[in-house]
């Protein structure tokens, strides 16, 4: 069988350059290439959209394309086709950079071979299938593994639920009496069911983190709750193993930008290491401050007086899988996920989580949050050139359900929905949706920023109130609504005054009135 | 007062068995459906009070069901509460869209499962029967 041609595309705007090269082919078979010769980027594009090209030879510098950019819009149009640059022989530097924007290769003018350039050709297409071919493997190996953790780890919560609903019918006395021994024995299986369905949403959730799932919703938190929240929920394990649990009672922290369920989630689990890495007798304490190094900054401290951890570990310990055996304890270790799951998250969220460690002496686990600043969400609004007025409004969005959360999880989907039905009766531009204020209220509580007038704020809140009564996926949850608007005290920017004083000044005066309302809910 | 009647639609018979245990030992009534096409016909026999609806099912998954549930004048009245393994991420999102009240993630804790049973029922006030296990904070 004959093989096919190969359809080369080169696109050189110098018709010396173009003939050069295609002499270059004199010598081959004649029909095994066919060149198809465009003098524009433009042209060229809409060429190798249609498809059926082998490989694109790229002069750098077209009439209605230079340099990198060329590159770019070459490998845009058609990604899956291998590209060699033709530069010159001061170009090589930048050669090297278009390597990096997705070339294959690159050959200098003036420097090709006769012979060299249909065997570059070869080897360039050669290459490029077989980079393909190992992407593609690679992306259906990380996918197929992916998929198969996140299926065996459904699966297996199965059988958990029906030994855990099984354990605990036996345990509330719901198939008759129960003898001490036996009352101890049945424990000990709920203790492990427990373990072992922590282990699965820990596998899941690095699946997640892997896949790029992992979600986080960022909103104005108190870490002072999370804090509570985790010592409350552990201090029960805390005291059993004779450790001493504490935190430091400041409440006057600064809210962070961070997601409230995330916070807990990596508090739950250095505390959790930390009352598991301590001998009986020892404490454990966490702590917040606003971070010396960066005042941007809270950092959160969990310390405990352990068996600490030795310098060459302390980088590792947040790796995927590493586990530190621990010399106490002879019993099981876990599955080594979730300092490698806090990494994530704090990342995630914009901070930096590290360990400060002696071994026999104990260890400091540090995480820092960013701290929420108003500023930021508003000043992009305040620099506004185009103002449908001089006032600014504070719209106070209030949901709740009247026959209260079925759970937190519904709770949580249903302020999504208001958020995302918010956002739609607003004007991009003028308005801002605040984050989302952690609280520990029944109702939730959702701040609108506005640009406007008196007239103009009353359209909204009856745009909004006429938007959450059409909307049917909020019905089933009965929702209660409240949409109250008041304006800030007349603000208009000094003479003087820098747009960054000016913003922090509308900052501060809205943050006041956020914490009015706020006040007299929670009353 | 009679009991109320609980639909329960799980193709896992040891679950199934779990639940009603629980379930009777807090004075509800309990009917059992092990496919998507039996849970239909059930509710339109028995019309329950509540109906607790797993997702994998054969012969018509938890979706499926809940949307002609949803489409039938009379069932569409009948409070559902999916209990799933399934990735609450991906799931609670298109379950309460379909209709559903609450998506509860498998293996549930018993006090959670019991006080939105209450909850969703307008027993508020009822106060479990038993001394409950639950799965705690893990």
């Amino acid at each position: 069988m004959r093989e096919k041609a190969l359809q080369i595309l080169l696109v050189e705007d110098n018709a010396g350059d173009a003939r050069l090269l295609r002499e270059m082919f004199s010598k081959e078979k004649p029909d095994s290439f066919e060149f198809t010769h465009l003098l524009r980027m433009s042209d060229a594009v809409i060429h190798l959209a249609k498809g059926g090209v082998d490989i694109v030879l790229l002069d750098m510098g077209l009439p209605d394309g230079h340099g990198l950019d060329t590159v770019r819009r070459a490998h845009g149009a058609a990604p899956g086709v291998p590209l060699i640059v033709l530069t010159g022989l001061d170009d090589e530097v930048l050669a090297a950079e278009a390597m990096k924007v997705g070339a294959q290769d690159y050959l200098i003018k003036g420097q090709i071979e006769n012979r060299a350039l249909p065997r570059a050709l070869r080897h360039a297409i050669e290459r490029h299938r077989m980079q393909t071919e190992t992407d593609l493997i690679r992306t259906h190996q990380m996918k197929f593994k992916d998929e198969f953790l996140s299926h065996v780890s459904h699966e297996l919560r199965s059988p958990l639920t029906a030994i855990y609903q099984f354990v605990t019918i036996l345990l509330d006395r719901l198939a008759g009496e129960l003898n001490l021994e036996q009352q101890e024995y049945l424990d000990i299986v709920l203790r492990n069911v427990k373990q072992l369905q922590s282990m699965i949403n820990d596998l899941l959730e690095v699946t997640r983190v892997q896949a790029g799932k992992l979600t986080i919703e960022l909103q104005c938190t108190s870490v002072f709750d999370a804090i509570v929240y985790t010592v409350n929920t552990l201090q029960g394990a805390a005291t059993a193993k004779g450790i001493t649990l504490s935190f430091d009672k400041d409440r006057d922290l600064p809210s962070v930008s961070g997601d409230p369920t995330r916070i807990r989630q990596i508090l739950i689990i250095l505390v959790d290491n930390a009352i598991k890495f301590t001998p009986t007798g020892g404490a454990v304490k966490v702590q917040a401050r606003v971070f010396e190094q960066d005042p941007g900054f809270l950092r959160v401290e969990v310390s405990d007086t352990g068996c600490g951890i030795s310098p060459e570990m302390t980088e590792r310990i947040f790796e995927h899988l590493y586990q530190i055996t621990d010399p106490g304890q002879s019993g099981r270790k876990g599955l080594g996920l979730g300092l490698y799951i806090s990494k994530e998250l704090v990342a995630r969220q914009g901070g930096k989580i590290w360990v400060r460690s002696e071994p026999q002496k104990g260890s400091h686990f540090f995480f820092t949050v960013p701290i929420f600043s108003l500023t930021s969400w508003i000043g992009p609004m305040l620099a506004q050139e185009k103002k449908p007025g001089d006032a600014i409004a504070l719209l106070a969005v209030e949901m709740g359900s009247r026959d209260g959360w079925l759970s937190p999880d519904v709770r949580k989907e249903m302020s999504h929905m208001a958020r995302r039905l918010l956002q739609q009766c607003l004007r991009p531009e003028t308005d801002v949706l605040l984050p989302t204020m952690d609280s520990a209220s029944v109702r939730d509580l959702f701040f609108v920023v506005v640009y406007t007038q008196e007239h103009g704020a009353e359209i909204i809140s009856k745009r909004i109130r006429t938007q959450f009564q059409r909307c049917e996926q909020l019905q089933p949850a009965d929702l209660t609504l409240a949409v109250s608007h008041s304006f800030l005290a007349p603000i208009s920017r000094e003479k003087n005054e820098s747009m960054e004083t000016f913003v922090e000044h509308v900052a501060a005066g809205i943050q006041d009135r956020i914490n009015i309302i706020r006040l007299q809910r929670s009353v | 007062m009679s009991q109320k009647t609980i639909l329960i639609v799980d193709d896992d018979p040891d679950v199934r068995l779990g639940l009603h245990v629980r379930l009777k030992a807090n004075h509800y009534d309990v009917i059992f459906a092990g496919d998507g096409m039996a849970s239909i016909a059930e509710a339109r026999k028995h019309m329950p009070d509540l109906i607790i609806l797993d997702l994998g099912l054969p012969a018509g998954d938890g979706f499926s069901v809940l949307e002609r549930l949803k489409a039938n004048d009379s069932l569409s009245l009948i409070p559902v509460i999916v209990v799933s393994a399934r990735d609450l991420n991906a799931n609670m999102d298109r379950a309460l869209k379909a209709g559903a009240k609450a998506f509860l993630q498998k293996p549930v804790d018993n006090a959670q499962l019991l006080s939105v049973i209450r909850q969703v029922l307008g027993e508020k006030n009822h106060t479990p029967a038993k001394k409950v296990h639950d799965l705690g904070d893990v």
